[in-house]
């Protein structure tokens, strides 16, 4: 069992990996393109001043693709998840102040964003999918040795 | 893959950090080129009706005093701007010719690359005086999907001389997106005034909820006629 366990460690490590970088990789991806509407995503929020905001709505898709794709190839596994994380944490504080302050918006996750009618919110499945992410990127910061990766970890399992 | 060698094996740290640096170099790459295109341009050309002190706005009735100002914030390729548009259009336009209330429309852009050729053509219209009709012939064909490839520069020319625009400037302007930075500016402009959805329309300043002017999700003339009459 244990064996078993140590075999799979390295697999389900990649399989990490590439859900969560693939995940900041196409929501990166699909803002790239319409930095106006990213923006207007991150001011939505209504937590940072206007101009900051303006800023982060223009560089977090350029944030999300590099981090992705470093999750994706697998360099500096364990600091790439961390920041993959960290940025998750974020996101799941911004949307749940959002949520309890009454405010009716799209996460802007994947492109999108802005104020929606209320019916059209989502916030809790939206919390419940960031979750799952900051899930995988701490067990990739636990076990940050996995298959296919520019990581060359030497360090052995037992 | 691990190498075992007698001592302390060691890390590739030359691949990885090479890998590094192509991702955040070619990151770097595409990042200047956005940052560039949203630096506004404050010497952009401007079409004739608009007003730089307005948030880069095409102002009708730039002088009328005592009267409301209606603020119209849109994306010509947003759906609910199209349903605005076919509620308030023929209200606003009856508004402007009799001088009853100074109206600024500010094209934002960021539904993307038609949005763009879009406000920029509507620019053109306004130098022909035409804005107005160009405007509700836009809305009134938005293609169902956006950035579909409808709206080309040919499609608006069409459109121009649909609503009677003849003559070069107007196909040149179009052609050549003359207008372009002034695009930038708008959007620019609306996002420090934190607009945040379109359509969004401010009267005397205000910011108009949607939903107090909607009736089951639709736009409800009623409800704006009274929002423009509270003031």
């Amino acid at each position: 069992m244990r064996e078993s366990l140590i075999k799979a460690q390295p697999w389900l490590g990649l399989i990490s990996r590439l859900v969560l970088g693939g995940v900041l990789f196409i929501a990166g991806y699909l803002k790239v393109s319409t930095p106006d509407k990213s923006q207007m995503a991150v001011r939505a929020y209504e937590v940072l001043p206007i101009s900051l905001a303006n800023l982060i709505g223009l560089l977090l898709p350029y944030v999300e693709i590099g981090i992705g794709l470093l999750l994706i190839l697998g360099v500096y596994t364990r600091i790439s998840a961390a920041l993959g994380g960290a940025i998750m944490v974020v996101f799941i504080v911004a949307i749940a102040q959002a949520w309890a302050r009454g405010l009716t918006i799209d996460c802007g996750c994947f492109g999108g964003g802005g104020q929606v009618a209320a019916s059209e919110t989502k916030y809790l499945s939206e919390i419940i999918r960031d979750t799952a992410l900051v899930l995988l990127a701490l067990y990739l910061i636990r076990y940050p040795n996995t298959k296919f990766s520019i990581d060359k970890s030497p360090k052995l399992a037992k | 893959m691990g190498k075992k060698d007698a001592g302390a094996p060691k890390k590739d740290n030359f691949t990885r950090n090479l890998v590094v640096v192509v991702v955040v170099g070619v990151i770097l790459i595409m990042l200047v080129p956005t940052l560039i295109s949203k630096q506004g341009d404050k010497t952009a050309a401007i079409p004739a009706s608009v007003s730089s002190s307005e948030g880069y706005g095409i102002v009708f009735n730039a002088d009328l005093v005592g009267k409301p100002k209606i603020e119209i914030y849109e994306d010509f390729q947003c759906p609910f701007c199209a349903q605005f548009e076919a509620m308030a259009g023929e209200y606003l336009e009856d508004l402007i010719a009799k001088k009853e209330a100074k109206v600024v429309y500010h094209p934002l852009s960021f539904i993307g690359d038609e949005s763009v050729r879009a406000a920029n053509a509507a620019a053109c219209a306004a130098d022909e005086n035409n804005f107005l009709a160009f405007h509700k012939n836009l809305y009134s064909n938005q293609p169902s999907a956006e950035n579909s490839g409808e709206w080309s520069n040919d499609y608006l020319k069409a459109t121009g001389l649909g609503v009677g625009i003849t003559g070069g400037n107007f196909a040149s302007c179009v052609d050549n997106l003359k207008y372009q930075d002034w695009v930038v500016n708008v959007a620019n402009e609306g996002g420090k005034r934190n607009v945040n959805s379109t359509p969004s329309v401010f009267i005397n300043g205000k910011l108009i909820e949607n939903e107090s002017i909607r009736t089951n999700q639709i736009f409800d003339l009623n409800k704006f006629k009274s929002a423009v009459a509270k003031g």
